[in-house]
C-alpha cells in the first residue's frame, strides 16, 4: 500500500431524509480543518437525497465535494448494504480518512467495512490532529478510565477510519466554497440483507431526559445518596434546569442512561454546571468541558474536579445543596 | 441444538489502576484483572438462549495465561466449554488482529449459530469487536441487544429488541447472528457453590499461534494490527478554579450565588 496513493478525507452524512444528523455536519466542520491543514478536500457521501435545505447546510460547512450514491438496498439502515457500499467507494476513490459517527449505526459499519478492506479503525476520539510529518492523523482519546490520554494512528494502512462521538465538535460552519457533485450507483441485492426490522417503539417522550441542550445542568456524582436524589432535582428545577449524572450512578441503577455526561454518555454545553461529589475523570470531563460556567462541590480538596472547575467549594455534598435550597427559597 | 460462542475478555480493574506520580505511568501491580463486566451479561443471555432451546455454550477468550480465571468464571456461571487464545506472538493486537485470532480458533470448534459479545470492554473500550467479529464470522449483526424474543433453528432467524437512542426496534435476522448485549435483561447470575467448584478444575482447551492450522503470522498480534498507540500522556490539567473558602457553608453558598449571579 502506498499511502501516497490516497487523497481526501471523506465524512458520511447520516440523514433520515428528511434532516442530517447533528453529529454529521459536527463532523463536516472538524475535518474542514484537519483537511486544509493537509492540503485535501472535505468529501461529504450522501446515500439517498436530501431536501435542499439540508444540502444548504452541509455546503454552509464548507465541503468541497458531494458524493452522491443512489442504489438499492439502502431503504432502511442496514450494516449488510452500508459496509458493503464503503468497501466499494473506498476502493475506488482511495480517501484518506473516512469519518463516521458514532451513532449505532455507524458503530456497526464502519468498523465492519475497515475490517474488510482491510485497515485500521478507531472510536470515540476527542481531538484530531494532522501530523505533517507523518500525514496521518492522530486520534487522541482519553484510556485507562481517563488517567490517561492515548494517541492512535494508523501509520501504514489507508484509509484511517474512525468513529466520534456526538456532540465531541463543534458546529461552526465557517461557510460555503465551490463544491462539485460526484454521482455513483451502487447496488445491494436486496435479497442479501440479513436484518430487517418489524417494529419499532419510539420511547416517550421525556423532556427531563433531553439534557443535551439545557442551560443548566446539576450533576451528581457517585457519592449521591439514593435518598438525597429530590434534593438535586429540587436544586435543577430551582435553577431552571435539569439533573443529570456520572456513569457509576447509572452503573448503580440510580438514574437512566440518557442522563449521564461524558465520553460514553451525553455531551453538553450548558451554561452552568454544577457537580456533587463527582470526583472528575477525564471520562466525564470530555462531556462536560465546554460549559459556559462549571461549580464543583467535592468533600475532598484534592478531587481532580477542581481543576477544571471555575467554582471550587469544599464541603459536604448534601449540606451545600440544601443551604442552596434554602438560599433560591428565600 | 444450539451452538452458541461468547466472546470474552479479561480486563485490569480501571478503577483501581493508578498512576505514578513521579513518572507519570500506570500503576498496574495489585490491580486485579476481571472478567470484563458487560461480558457477563452476554453469558447470561447465552445461557439463558440455550437453557430454552437447548445447545453448548462455549466461551473464548484471546489473552495472557491468567485469562483462563475469567473462563473460570463464565463455566461456573453456566457455559460449557472454554477456550483460551495464549501466546506472546498475539500481543499488542488491535482489533482488527483479535478478530482475526478468534475467529480463526473458533472455526476449528464447528460452526456457530449464535455468537454474544459484551457492548464494550473496560479498557480498550472500542466497542468494535462485535462488527468485526461478525464480518469474519459472515454473520448477521444485532448490535445494542436487549432481550432475545425467538430462536427459528428451522427458518434459520432469529428475532430480538435492540435498545436503539430513540427507542426500541425488534429485529430478524439471519443465523448465523452475532449480539452485541445490553444489560437491562441479563443480569449476570451468582454461580452455586456445586458449579463454582467444578469451574476451578474443568478442562481449559488452550491455543497458542501453532496450534491453529493456516493462522497467517502477518495477521496477528503488533504486525497484524494497523492502528498502534505511538504515545500516551497524562491529561492536561488546568490550575485549580477559584475556591470558595468563607468559613460556612452559608457564607459559601451566599458568596457562590454572587459569582455566578450574572450567569444565571
Ligand atoms: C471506557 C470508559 C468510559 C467512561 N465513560 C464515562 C462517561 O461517559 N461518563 C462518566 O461520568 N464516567 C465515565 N467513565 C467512568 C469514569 O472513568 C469515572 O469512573 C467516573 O466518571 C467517576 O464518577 P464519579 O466522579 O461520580 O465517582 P467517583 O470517582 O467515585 O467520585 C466520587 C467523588 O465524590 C466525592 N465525595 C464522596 N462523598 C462526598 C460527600 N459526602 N460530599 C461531597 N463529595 C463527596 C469523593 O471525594 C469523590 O471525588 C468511563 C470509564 C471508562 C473506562
Ligand atoms: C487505550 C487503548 C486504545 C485502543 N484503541 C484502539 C483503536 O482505536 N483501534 C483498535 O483497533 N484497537 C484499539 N485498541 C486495542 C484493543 O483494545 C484491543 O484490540 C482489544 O484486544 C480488543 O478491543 P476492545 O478492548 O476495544 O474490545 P471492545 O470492542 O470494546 O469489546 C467488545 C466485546 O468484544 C469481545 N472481546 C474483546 N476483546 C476480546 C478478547 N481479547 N477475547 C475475546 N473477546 C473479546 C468481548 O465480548 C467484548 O465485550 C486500544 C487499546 C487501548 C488500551
Amino acid at each position: 500500500m502506498n499511502k501516497n496513493d490516497y487523497r481526501d478525507m471523506w465524512v458520511f452524512i447520516e440523514h433520515d431524509g428528511e434532516t442530517i444528523q447533528p453529529v454529521s455536519l459536527e463532523l463536516c466542520c472538524e475535518i474542514r480543518k484537519i483537511a486544509d491543514a493537509a492540503g485535501e478536500k472535505l468529501v461529504a457521501v450522501v446515500v439517498g437525497t436530501l431536501p435542499e435545505s439540508e444540502t444548504e447546510k452541509l455546503m454552509e460547512t464548507g465541503v468541497d465535494v458531494i458524493l452522491r450514491v443512489s442504489g438499492t438496498g439502502y431503504g432502511y439502515f442496514n450494516v449488510d448494504a452500508y459496509a458493503n457500499l464503503f468497501t466499494v467507494l473506498c476502493r475506488k476513490y482511495l480517501p484518506t480518512a473516512v469519518f463516521v459517527g458514532g451513532t449505532i449505526n455507524g458503530r456497526d459499519f464502519a468498523p465492519r467495512f475497515a475490517c474488510r478492506l482491510p485497515t485500521g479503525c478507531t472510536s470515540d476520539a476527542t481531538e484530531l490532529v494532522w501530523d505533517p510529518k507523518t500525514t496521518d492523523i492522530e486520534f487522541i482519546e482519553p484510556a485507562v478510565g481517563g488517567k490517561m490520554m492515548a494517541v492512535i494512528t494508523v501509520p501504514v494502512m489507508r484509509p484511517q477510519v474512525g468513529t466520534i462521538r456526538p456532540g465531541t465538535f463543534k458546529y461552526v460552519p465557517t461557510g460555503k466554497r465551490p463544491c462539485s457533485v460526484i454521482e455513483e450507483t451502487v447496488d445491494f441485492p436486496e435479497a442479501e440483507i440479513r436484518t430487517r426490522v418489524l417494529d419499532f417503539k419510539a420511547d416517550d417522550f421525556d423532556e427531563s431526559l433531553n439534557i443535551a441542550d439545557a442551560d443548566v445542568i446539576v450533576c451528581v456524582g457517585n457519592a449521591v445518596k439514593v435518598d438525597s436524589l429530590p434534593k438535586y432535582r429540587e436544586l435543577a428545577a430551582l435553577l431552571g434546569g435539569k439533573l443529570g449524572c456520572t456513569r457509576p450512578v447509572f452503573d448503580r441503577g440510580v438514574l437512566p442512561f440518557k442522563l449521564v455526561i461524558g465520553q460514553s454518555g451525553v455531551v453538553v454545553k450548558p451554561k452552568l454546571y454544577l457537580s456533587f461529589g463527582v470526583s472528575g475523570a477525564v471520562n466525564h470531563v470530555t462531556g462536560m468541558q465546554d460549559s459556559g460556567c462549571i461549580v464543583a462541590v467535592n468533600k475532598d480538596p484534592d478531587a481532580a474536579i477542581f481543576k477544571y472547575c471555575d467554582y471550587g467549594i469544599v464541603g459536604d455534598m448534601d449540606e451545600v445543596c440544601e443551604q442552596m435550597l434554602r438560599h433560591l427559597r428565600r | 441444538m444450539l451452538n452458541i460462542l461468547v466472546c470474552v475478555k479479561q480486563v485490569p480493574d480501571v478503577n483501581l489502576v493508578k498512576i505514578d506520580p513521579v513518572t507519570g505511568s500506570l500503576i498496574r501491580k495489585g490491580v486485579p484483572a476481571i472478567l470484563n463486566p458487560l461480558d457477563a451479561n452476554a453469558l447470561e443471555a447465552a445461557v439463558q438462549t440455550k437453557e430454552q432451546y437447548g445447545g453448548t455454550v462455549t466461551c473464548i477468550t484471546m489473552g495472557p495465561d491468567q485469562a483462563a480465571e475469567a473462563l473460570r468464571e463464565c463455566l461456573a456461571a453456566g457455559a460449557d466449554k472454554a477456550i483460551l487464545l495464549s501466546d506472546r506472538a498475539f500481543a499488542n493486537a488491535d482489533t482488527l488482529a483479535t478478530s482475526y485470532v478468534i475467529t480463526s480458533a473458533a472455526k476449528l470448534f464447528g460452526s456457530f449459530d449464535l455468537i454474544f459479545c459484551g457492548k464494550e470492554s473496560l479498557d480498550g473500550a472500542t466497542g468494535q469487536m462485535g462488527s468485526q467479529l461478525a464480518e469474519r464470522f459472515d454473520a448477521s449483526q444485532l448490535s445494542s441487544m436487549s432481550l432475545l424474543l425467538a430462536v427459528d433453528e428451522a427458518g434459520k432467524t432469529v428475532t430480538a429488541e435492540r435498545e436503539l437512542e430513540k427507542g426500541v426496534e425488534t429485529a430478524e435476522a439471519k443465523l448465523p447472528c452475532l449480539f452485541t448485549v445490553e444489560k437491562t435483561n441479563y443480569r449476570p447470575r451468582i454461580p452455586n457453590l456445586k458449579s463454582w467448584k467444578a469451574s476451578r478444575t474443568a478442562e481449559i482447551t488452550t491455543l497458542n499461534s501453532l496450534s491453529i492450522p493456516g493462522l497467517d503470522p502477518a495477521q496477528i498480534g503488533d504486525p497484524g494490527s494497523p492502528t498502534k498507540v505511538p504515545r500516551t500522556y497524562p491529561p492536561v490539567v488546568g490550575e485549580s478554579g477559584h475556591m470558595i473558602d468563607e468559613g460556612s457553608t452559608e457564607k459559601n453558598v451566599d458568596t457562590l450565588f454572587e459569582l455566578i449571579a450574572d450567569v444565571l
